[in-house]
């Protein structure tokens, strides 16, 4: 008994150990020594927490014939909660996660092994070292206050957040709930963080300190009054956007939402517009990042996507990229240059958030935003 | 086992009839029905989650967490029962016992608007009354001008009237079956001694169906107050919540101790109802209304109102089958659902991927994530009707051939369990029953095993109910001398009562085809991205603010769902004695 049992063991970190090396092998490979192996896997399965992945699921299958790219659009709230149950049940669905939620997704994810690190070594020295690590960053991404620039041309009607809790913008601010949308979540947290910034911006609104009246602070207070304000919760950020861009309105509300969803402008028929200028800040920068599964199905296909992700040798990037180089998205990426049409990442106001800070208190966030509903 | 086999006591009990079958029919419902349930309940009591009891009953988020969208579930339950028995009253009061015109009609459309799956009745709702409170899209009537409130756009009354017009016709089948055998006796006598219809109504008709309108009233609550789609596509943008919608939430946030607290609450609350509506039944006692004798009474003549009484139910009928339908399909074409009626566009349907349009995504022929999720879908309904209707047949035949015994009784009555058990909460006791591997057994998390089993346990009710009618059809005599001629059980059961009930067998199961190819409950939260099934693709498309594409699915599956409620409604015309003359 005890010696099949060590005879098993033995062999099981055999394989497991030549498992290991072979992966660690496919981590120091290019595209190029990548294709083939992938090619023999014939498919990858992805979950993405943006709809563009239905776009470089397209590219993807152009640059590689042979690999079926199989996208799936998630929130990344609910592929975490997947990814649980997955690991719990010892299945692997997914090849590579493509996801921002970091606050959580470090703690709950990448700690607990559920998810793995890759940098491809191609672009490995034009990517700052603080987005290699711990997971890679693709990109930035945003959820910010914007508005409607057809009903409002001459700039956003909002200077100052705590306008917002005010009776002009009674049942007309419009966001994703937080508790089904960890981005928005994140959003919240970092009003709270940022109390201090909160409380002079109230003093600059309303001329007088403000009073707390019972809440923990200054942050804390915005949130309640925003909710009491009767903000409304919609399901997906497409519902915000459609709310606060859709042209034609003469009152359209307005909306946390991500400043790259002004790209669809022309094609939905929106005029979503950025309040970049409001006070203290229009919202929150976060990373969305890119990871393998523990152990993914497809190891070599896995890293051609994130490879392929992280764009080509030309100038913005190519079709890995193109659905990502968008004004409103920054790129890591440091040899490509920041789009033309969005705020440059130097002047834009919004926080950045600090995953680990944000993970500590997000969860009573949580729980005060339900009391509050 | 071995040992007790051996024994004198035991060998008497190892042969005594039916024993064996009735231990593997009972081992078989505790493995799929009691087991899954008791896991959620030792879940949330782990040292790490039995915190989460206290946050959703008694702590400072208990209020919003539990308190508030327990009352809006009551409020549902009662209003939507208390409706669904009155119109379904009505309309079975019409059918079986007047001489209303097109009484078939009626009750061929009166059973309609339960095939029509809810979700798919909440998004004809939105469609029509959507206003501007969330900005963006308007429905119809706004579009026309109109100014729809909060109230009638959003919130608690678009859910009541919606699960009303969706339920009535589960109320409707129920207490037109009850009614059909009121023994025409009483009616008669009460007519000859010069009763007048109001008298007869309340006085003879009323209190001897009271176990049907109770039967109908709790189905209709126990439906109502687990529905998931409504409620979470209606209540949303006023922050209206249910049980089922908080649950749901919470599941999907991974605040999984609080979701199954709440999951388990909301069993017990239906379950009490159910009970209690049990009670007040079998409190009376005499309540039989099928004797021997006796033939249809004369209908009641409505005079008069004949025909303002046919506009009535037509009303009722038309808005909550004919309605749907059109705005659904009419919203499948249109790309705006101000303008229902103008700019039709086949894309939704047939369309190529086009960047310009609808963020590129191609028409449903064309879109392989649904031509996937439909296969899937058919995959389940086929698979769950074959292996609902064994279970259900081999438990009724149990139950049915070998009454006796404390097994039988407990067979009967997890049988039942499910009914007890919402969707929503089912599905959540199968992930955390199923969704870790068990033993040598692997994780059927993601898998459609999974689904299979899930959906044939939470379907045994219906099941076990239309085997027990099969098996009561085909009579005892034949089975008991082919027993007496040797022929083993598998023999007999294959060469007798199977031919025999092969047509109400089928009916049964295209039955259980339809039930489970329009469920959202059960399956919102067993789905996997690479499990997909219907009815969520179309939720998370209107979720996400494709509508059209939702629509488009929806009248699909919509169409199926008739197409198999004609076929089995022509196997099994008998069930329906109150459309015969």
């Amino acid at each position: 008994m005890t010696f099949l049992t060590a005879t098993r063991l033995g062999a099981i970190s055999i394989l497991l150990s030549s498992a290991a090396l072979a992966d660690g092998h496919l981590d120091g490979m290019g595209p190029e020594d990548l294709l083939p192996l992938a090619q023999k896997e014939g498919a990858v399965t992805v979950y993405s927490f943006t709809s563009r992945i239905g776009k470089v699921e397209k590219a993807f299958e152009e640059a590689y014939p042979g690999i079926d790219l199989q996208g799936f659009d998630i929130s990344s709230t609910e592929q975490i909660a997947r990814l649980q149950a997955e690991a719990q049940a010892g299945v692997t669905n997914a090849d590579v996660i493509y996801i921002s939620d970091t606050p959580v997704v470090l703690t709950e994810l990448l700690e607990k092994g559920i998810i793995a690190p890759f940098v491809p070594p191609r672009v490995a020295d034009r990517v700052p070292a603080e987005y290699q690590s711990p997971l890679l960053a693709q990109r930035l991404s945003t959820k910010v206050l914007m508005y409607n620039e057809e009903a409002h041309p001459d700039g956003a009607p909002v200077a100052n957040l705590w306008q917002l809790t005010t009776d002009d913008w009674r049942g007309r601010v419009v966001m994703v709930d937080p508790l089904q949308r960890g981005d928005y979540l994140d959003l919240m947290t970092e009003i709270v963080l940022r109390s201090d910034e909160m409380a002079a911006a109230y003093e600059t609104q309303f001329g007088e300190a403000i009073d707390l009246d019972g809440a923990a602070n200054a942050g804390e207070k915005f949130i309640a009054d925003l909710f009491a304000n009767d903000v409304i919760l919609v399901g997906s950020t497409d519902d915000v956007n459609v709310a606060v861009g859709a042209k034609g309105q003469e009152n359209p509300p307005v909306g946390f939402t991500s400043y790259s969803d002004r790209r669809d402008n022309e094609e939905e028929g929106w005029a979503l517009q950025v309040a970049n200028a409001v006070e203290p800040a229009p919202g929150i920068i976060f990373p969305a990042v890119l990871a393998l599964a523990a152990d993914p199905n497809n190891p070599a296909a896995a890293r051609l996507v994130i490879d392929f992700l992280m764009g080509d040798e030309s100038e913005t990037g190519g079709p890995g990229l193109a659905p990502f180089y968008v004004a409103g998205d920054y790129v890591t990426r440091t040899d490509i240059p920041p789009h033309p049409d969005a705020v440059p990442l130097s002047d834009f106001t919004a926080w950045r958030i600090a995953p680990a800070e944000t993970a500590t208190i997000r969860a009573e966030i949580g729980d005060l935003i339900l009391t509050l509903q | 086992m071995a040992d007790t086999a051996m024994s004198g006591q035991g060998r008497r009990v190892f042969f005594r009839q039916g024993t064996v079958l009735k231990t593997v029919v009972l081992a078989l419902l505790i493995a799929m029905i009691v087991l899954p349930l008791l896991r959620t309940v030792l879940f949330t009591l782990q040292p790490d989650t039995i915190r989460a009891w206290s946050d959703v009953l008694t702590g400072r988020l208990s209020t919003n967490l539990f308190y508030k969208p327990l009352g809006n579930t009551l409020l549902i339950g009662v209003v939507v029962s208390t409706g669904c028995v009155l119109l379904g009253g009505f309309l079975a009061w019409l059918v079986v016992m007047t001489n209303v015109p097109f009484r078939k009609t009626i009750g061929v459309m009166a059973t309609l608007p339960f095939m029509i799956p809810s979700f798919a009745a909440a998004l004809a709702w939105g469609s029509l009354f959507r206003n501007d409170r969330v900005g963006g899209q308007v429905g119809w009537l706004q579009g026309m001008g109109l100014d729809i409130p909060d109230w009638l756009a959003w919130g608690i009354v678009p859910t009541l009237i919606v699960l009303t017009l969706h339920y009535f016709s589960l109320a409707f089948t129920i207490i037109a079956a009850a009614l059909a055998t009121v023994n025409s006796d009483l009616v008669e006598a009460a007519q000859i001694a010069g009763a007048r219809g109001r008298r007869i109504l309340m006085g003879i008709v009323l209190p001897v169906t009271t176990p049907a309108l109770v039967a109908a009233g709790s189905l209709c609550f126990a439906g109502a107050v687990s529905n998931f789609a409504t409620p979470a596509l209606l209540g949303l943008p006023v922050r209206m919540q249910t049980l089922s919608t908080r649950l749901f939430g919470m599941i999907e946030v991974g605040q999984v101790g609080r979701g199954y607290v709440i999951g388990i609450m909301l069993v017990l609350i239906s379950g009490a109802f159910l009970w209690a509506g049990n009670r007040v039944v079998s409190g009376r006692r005499s309540y039989t209304t099928i004797t021997g004798k006796g033939g249809r009474a004369k209908r009641f003549d409505l005079r008069r109102a004949r025909w303002p009484l046919f506009g009535v139910a037509m009303i009722i009928l038309l808005s909550s089958t004919v309605v749907p339908v059109i705005v659904l399909t009419a919203s499948s074409l249109a790309p705006s659902s101000a303008n229902l009626f103008s700019d039709w566009t086949l894309h939704y349907w047939m369309g190529r991927s086009d960047p310009s349009f609808a963020q590129g995504i191609p028409g449903i022929a064309h879109n392989e994530d649904i031509v996937r999720a439909l296969t899937i879908t058919l995959g389940l309904g086929l698979a769950v009707s074959f292996s609902g209707m064994f279970i259900g047949l081999l438990a009724s035949y149990t139950t049915a051939r070998f009454r006796e015994g404390w097994m039988s009784a407990a067979i009967t009555q997890i049988s039942f369990l499910p009914l007890l058990v919402p969707g929503i909460a089912f599905g959540a006791a199968y992930i955390a029953y199923l969704g870790a591997p068990i033993g040598p057994f692997p994780a059927l998390y993601g898998t459609f095993a999974l689904l299979v089993i899930a959906a044939t346990a939470y379907l045994l009710p219906f099941s076990v109910q239309t085997g027990r009618a099969v098996i009561q059809q085909v009579g005892g005599e034949l089975e008991e001398s082919a027993r007496i001629t040797g022929a083993s059980f598998a023999h007999r059961l294959a060469a007798i009562t199977v031919p025999l009930a092969i047509r109400g067998l089928a009916a049964g199961g295209i039955l259980i085809f339809v039930k489970i190819i329009r469920d959202l409950s059960l399956v919102v939260l067993l789905f996997t991205p690479t499990m997909p099934v219907l009815s969520v693709v179309a939720y998370r498309y209107a979720s996400e603010g494709f509508g059209q594409f939702a629509n488009a699915i929806t009248v699909v599956i919509l169409f199926i769902s008739i197409a198999a409620t004609l076929i089995a409604s022509r196997l099994q015309t008998k069930s329906q004695p109150w459309l015969q003359n």
